[in-house]
């Protein structure tokens, strides 16, 4: 009983080359890499890596669905293997890419006018705007937790009125103090699917905070960033 | 004469169902098959990569088979084959190391190699779901592959790397391979993969699918092997009221403490894990809960350890298979700081086992005067044994043929060893 079926499922890894590199402040930037076909849903996450290199790490997908380009945002990790290598490269350069994969991703069963509240730690954003950018008319609120207010990575591609910026070491955003402070004095009700991206820490009193509220858990999706 | 192949497998029921698919496709082409490598022309073994200690046990395997004189063709392969293959090939220069993607090939390689037509394993044509129904086997019940590789990149676990992207068998294969094997007298069907809850083709999910192979009209009790608890719907615990589902779930949990199963990237709550417990046992309160749990992972506090030590029996857990964490390299969790000392590790492993064995007879108990059906497995001069509909081993003192199943009165629970069986006898 010999069936037509894939010969083989292993993770596809290819060269892509540099488009541009975009700085946002002196640590972060935004890689946009050629595309080459790769198929992938808001909200999964790439392997990239410098091309000589054996090391990758992992990178939510910055872009939209619908671009013909890829982007990832790279917050440049001190001693880290990786993000330096990257933040070196140039236009015209390459990155080894592993295909897209990952689960956190929008439920497309939802009602269209379905509340959605993400909630973001510094580079965490990274879905949050792939969502938004690859989903016009997506009802959403977006917290985004930031040290200081210059760390608001292209604010200006959300709706006005729908991103919340929560700086905790001054006053430049629309909240002074951290994203768990914000949603405790600002609840968002219990029909919401909420999403949560960034250091573990973060999601870990988020988690507490809905389950306070009474937020289902089946309502609550997080990706960790390490 | 017969050639003789011997088969060793490690690891995982997705090995075995590969396992028994070779051995029973080697029996049809006109082989002994053993389980040993004793005067075997060819020796297989399929191997496991999960931790470093199935690493040793399969370089063991290995070396016991060439020390102990194999001189015909040795083959290696399973998980620690695509992860180690460089170095497998090195230490064992004459042996075949055979990827996972093309372990349903070979047949084909052993063929080549008598013909001295010498193909080399990736050339033949191979495929993660080639495997033709097992009609022979190692085991009673028979297992059914409808899934490989995982996506879900649990940040301890080599296996996405080894086993590769997830991928779904169609469906009208998997309904064709369940039929066939009841054809061949299987009374039992365990239903297997890497990552099964995340079953989908096409569109077709997994209880979806569950649902159709329960829709075959015929007798048989089903099984589903380990499962990821992330991806239930509803369907789901309503078709684990079904007669032919079998109550027992291995619903690996892998650590109890929030702050653990984040850093490990599971992709559910111990909140949401206790619900869905307390979901099957309002469905059955017999209903049986196995799991894995890792203790040691980089970070664990003495509080986040004491939660997964509580959960052993807050859960009534049936059986737990703890694992010291071991770093595999390549993986999230490698690059994480705050790394637990081995004698540490083994002081709270030892401190699960002994709350999982408390937990596991507290469960067994409940049987006691409680009629079960038990499919015969195991037949010596002394007794008969086999596993009752929620997966607990059954000893009946009455010599009754393997594949048999019967209806036991269960009177009582063996009171030494790591895996006490009920005791029975057969009833009226």
């Amino acid at each position: 009983m010999q069936k037509e079926v894939p010969v083989a499922n292993k993770i596809k890894t290819d060269l892509h080359e540099i488009l541009q590199i975009r700085h946002l402040t002196d640590s972060t930037f935004v890689l946009r890499i050629e595309r080459k076909g790769l198929t992938f849903q808001a909200g999964q996450h790439v392997c990239v890596g410098p091309p000589n290199g054996i090391h990758t790490r992992e990178y939510s997908i910055y872009s939209a669905e619908q671009d013909d380009y890829l982007e990832i945002l790279v917050k440049e990790v001190e001693n880290g293997l990786v993000s330096p290598s990257l933040k070196k490269l140039k236009s015209g350069g390459f990155v080894v890419v592993e295909e897209p994969v990952g689960y956190f991703t929008i439920n497309k069963a939802l009602p269209k006018n379905q509340k959605y509240v993400f909630i973001a730690s510094g580079t965490g954003i990274s879905p949050f705007h792939s969502f938004v950018l690859s989903t016009p008319g997506l009802n959403y609120t977006l917290l985004h937790g930031v040290r200081h207010g210059d760390e608001a990575y292209d604010a200006d591609a959300y709706e006005a009125g729908r991103y919340v910026l929560c700086t905790s070491r001054d006053d430049s955003g629309n909240y002074k103090g951290r994203v768990t402070q914000y949603l405790k004095k600002h609840p968002f009700g219990t029909d919401v699917h909420y999403y949560l991206c960034g250091n573990c820490n973060m999601i870990h009193d988020v988690y507490d905070i809905l389950e306070e509220q009474g937020v289902s858990t089946d309502n609550i999706h997080a990706e960790v960033y390490f | 004469m017969k050639r003789k192949i011997g088969f060793k497998t490690l690891g995982c029921r997705l090995n075995q169902f590969e396992t028994d698919a070779l051995a029973s496709r080697f029996t049809r082409m006109g082989y002994e098959v053993v389980d040993n490598s004793k005067d075997t022309d060819v020796f297989v073994v399929n191997t496991c990569t999960v931790t470093n200690q199935s690493d040793q046990k399969s370089r063991y395997v290995v070396n016991h088979a060439l020390t102990h004189g194999h001189i015909g063709m040795l083959i290696i392969t399973g998980c620690m084959a695509n992860h180690h293959k460089d170095q497998l090939e090195q230490r064992y220069p004459n042996a075949y190391v055979v990827d996972n993607q093309q372990k349903s090939a070979i047949p084909q390689l052993v063929e080549a190699h008598f013909k001295k037509e010498i193909v080399p394993s990736n050339q033949s044509q191979g495929g993660v779901f080639s495997y033709a129904p097992a009609a022979e086997t190692f085991h009673t019940r028979s297992m059914v592959k409808i899934q490989d590789g995982c996506d879900n990149f649990c940040t301890f676990c080599i296996i996405p790397k080894v086993r590769g992207r997830a991928v779904s068998r169609p469906p009208q294969a998997i309904l064709e391979n369940i039929k066939q094997v009841l054809d061949y007298g299987y009374k039992e069907v365990v239903i297997t993969g890497v990552n099964i809850s995340r079953y989908n083709y096409e569109g077709l999910s997994f209880s979806a699918l569950l649902r159709q192979i329960l829709a075959i009209d015929r007798d048989f009790r089903l099984r589903i092997s380990s499962i990821e608890p992330d991806s239930f719907d509803d369907d789901f615990f309503e078709l684990m009221k079904h007669p032919k589902l079998m109550p027992h779930l291995h619903l690996c949990l892998q650590s109890a403490s929030e702050s653990i199963l984040l850093k490990m990237r599971r992709m559910y709550t111990y909140k949401l894990y206790k619900t869905m417990v307390e979901k099957l046992r309002k469905l059955n309160p017999l209903f049986n809960i196995t799991t894995d749990l890792i203790v040691g992972f980089p970070g664990e506090t003495e509080d986040d350890f004491q939660a997964s030590l509580k959960a052993v029996g807050d859960l009534q857990l049936g059986h737990v298979h703890t694992f010291k964490y071991s770093k595999r390299e390549d993986t999230r969790a490698a690059r994480m700081s705050d790394t637990m000392p081995e004698p540490l590790k083994t002081q709270r492993s030892e401190l699960v086992r002994a709350a999982a064995l408390k937990a596991k007879i507290a469960y067994r108990r409940q049987f006691i005067g409680i009629k079960q059906t038990v499919l015969i497995d195991t037949l010596n001069a002394v007794y008969a044994k086999g596993y009752s509909e929620y997966y607990i081993p059954v000893k009946i003192k009455q010599s009754v043929p393997k594949n048999t199943l019967l209806k036991v009165h269960i009177y009582g629970l063996e009171t030494e060893g790591n895996d006490p069986c009920l005791l029975g006898e057969i009833s009226a």
